[in-house]
């Protein structure tokens, strides 16, 4: 392992994380949590999970047995938690569309179905091209999950603007990041099915840890950047107001 | 091809699909104008005429079949032609409402959440009724029910667009 590849390497395992903390205080400090409390505990999550990891690396354990099953485990939760937040940027969505809820809610499912069912066909059909590796196994379920996952985000961003829903900022910066995450995962999985070389392998590496790096400055951004200019109170004064009710009493007089 | 590099398109072409929808995002203008041209430039009794049960059956009644398959075929195609309009000031709509749906004004906020639902319940009205427009188009022997409720929801939204409009101009004589 070349110098710039370990440091390219460490830095795009940390720095992302490093980010997260902040995404996690901006949250926290913009009680955003409330309304996204599923995201609140991924980001938490993530952020404990590599701490977990990187002790595991610094005291050696990550060269034993334990580490496929806590890289398994840690996977799980963390696919479950990034199902967890597209149901809630759901939520955030429909909340206050309520005939375009029940709509919304059955085309979901379809499309859930839809994806679900063109995972596992894809997977059982290209079973036979997947090599013998164990990273190899988790990754043909890796594949399939990033699939919907994508699938479930493009369908969110699609629909809410087949009807014109403009998603407030966070809510369209994580479906955003999401997306990108989960094509950034969909190459890489996809990629590990087949037989790789040990260089191919080492630079494959760095695409998730980067495209996560790139998805957790996305989140800061929209996290950071102020919401988009609309019609604001100050182009709108008050006094403004009350006159303008009065002519409206007097038009509609 | 492998199954491999299939997935690696499917991935590459999803980025790029997010990127365009966050970029296009950043250039969305606010279609105030638009949906009001939009739904002024409607003539909504002709197309009240061309959805008619009423009309429909009187055509069906004294037309030869072929000579009414062909009517029909070309009354759809015009009601069509409508919807398409019309879902697309209810966007443009729907797009404005939201603008003012976040201001921190109370009774702007208001009116921009009536206009919102108003938009995307009419939008959604509208595409039900272009769907069966397009079954009435390509069977037209069909008899179709088109949505009362869309008329009264363009009612409503015409009146959401009219007090937006009347404060407007208040606002302009004011200062």
């Amino acid at each position: 392992m070349t110098l710039w590849y370990k440091l390219l390497f460490f830095y795009l395992w940390i720095a992302p994380h490093l980010l997260l903390m902040v995404v996690a205080v901006l949250l926290l400090k913009k009680r955003l949590y409330t309304n996204f409390p599923v995201f609140t505990i991924y980001t938490c999550y993530e952020i404990a999970e590599f701490v977990l990891l990187l002790a595991m690396a610094v005291t050696g354990l990550n060269r034993g047995a334990l580490l496929m099953p806590v890289y398994l485990v840690t996977l799980g939760i963390s696919t479950a938690l990034r199902f967890g937040v597209l149901q809630e940027v759901f939520n955030n969505i429909f909340r206050e569309h309520i005939q375009l809820h029940a709509l919304a809610r059955i085309s979901l499912r379809w499309t859930t179905g839809f994806l679900l069912a063109t995972a596992v066909l894809g997977s059982i059909f290209a079973f036979a091209q997947t090599s013998d590796s164990a990273i190899a196994d988790v990754a043909w379920l890796g594949r399939g999950i990033a699939l919907i996952q994508c699938g479930l985000v493009l369908f969110l961003l699609m629909f809410s603007r087949l009807f014109g829903l403009s998603l407030e900022s966070y809510v369209f910066g994580i479906a955003l990041g999401f997306g990108i995450l989960s094509s950034v995962e969909l190459a890489n999985w996809a990629l590990h099915t087949g037989s790789l070389t040990d260089s191919m392998a080492r630079a494959l590496n760095l695409l998730p840890t980067g495209g996560y790096h790139v998805v957790v400055l996305l989140w800061l951004g929209y996290l950071v950047a102020p919401a988009r200019k609309v019609l604001q109170p100050s182009d709108l004064p008050v006094g403004d107001m009350n006159q303008w009710n009065q002519e409206l009493e007097r038009f509609l007089q | 091809m492998s199954a491999a590099s299939v997935y690696v398109a499917i991935a590459f072409v999803l980025a790029a699909v997010f990127t365009y929808l966050a970029a296009r995002r950043r250039r969305s203008p606010l279609g105030i104008d638009k949906a009001r041209a939009l739904m002024s430039s409607l003539d909504i009794e002709a197309f009240r005429n061309l959805v008619d049960p009423e009309e429909e059956a009187f055509l069906r009644s004294n037309l030869p079949s072929d000579e009414f398959k062909t009517i029909q075929r070309e009354r759809a195609w015009a009601a069509l032609a409508y919807m398409r309009a019309l879902s697309h000031a209810a966007l443009e709509f729907s797009r404005f409402g939201h603008a003012m749906y976040n201001s921190s004004d109370p009774r702007l906020a208001e009116l921009g959440r009536q206009i919102v639902n108003d938009a995307v319940y009419l939008r959604l009205r509208a595409l039900e009724t272009s769907g069966r427009l397009f079954v009435a188009a390509t069977f037209p022997n069909l008899t179709q029910r088109y949505p009362k409720s869309l008329f009264e929801q363009y009612e409503h939204s015409s009146g959401l667009l009219l007090r937006y409009g009347m404060l407007e101009r208040a606002r302009r004589q004011a200062s």
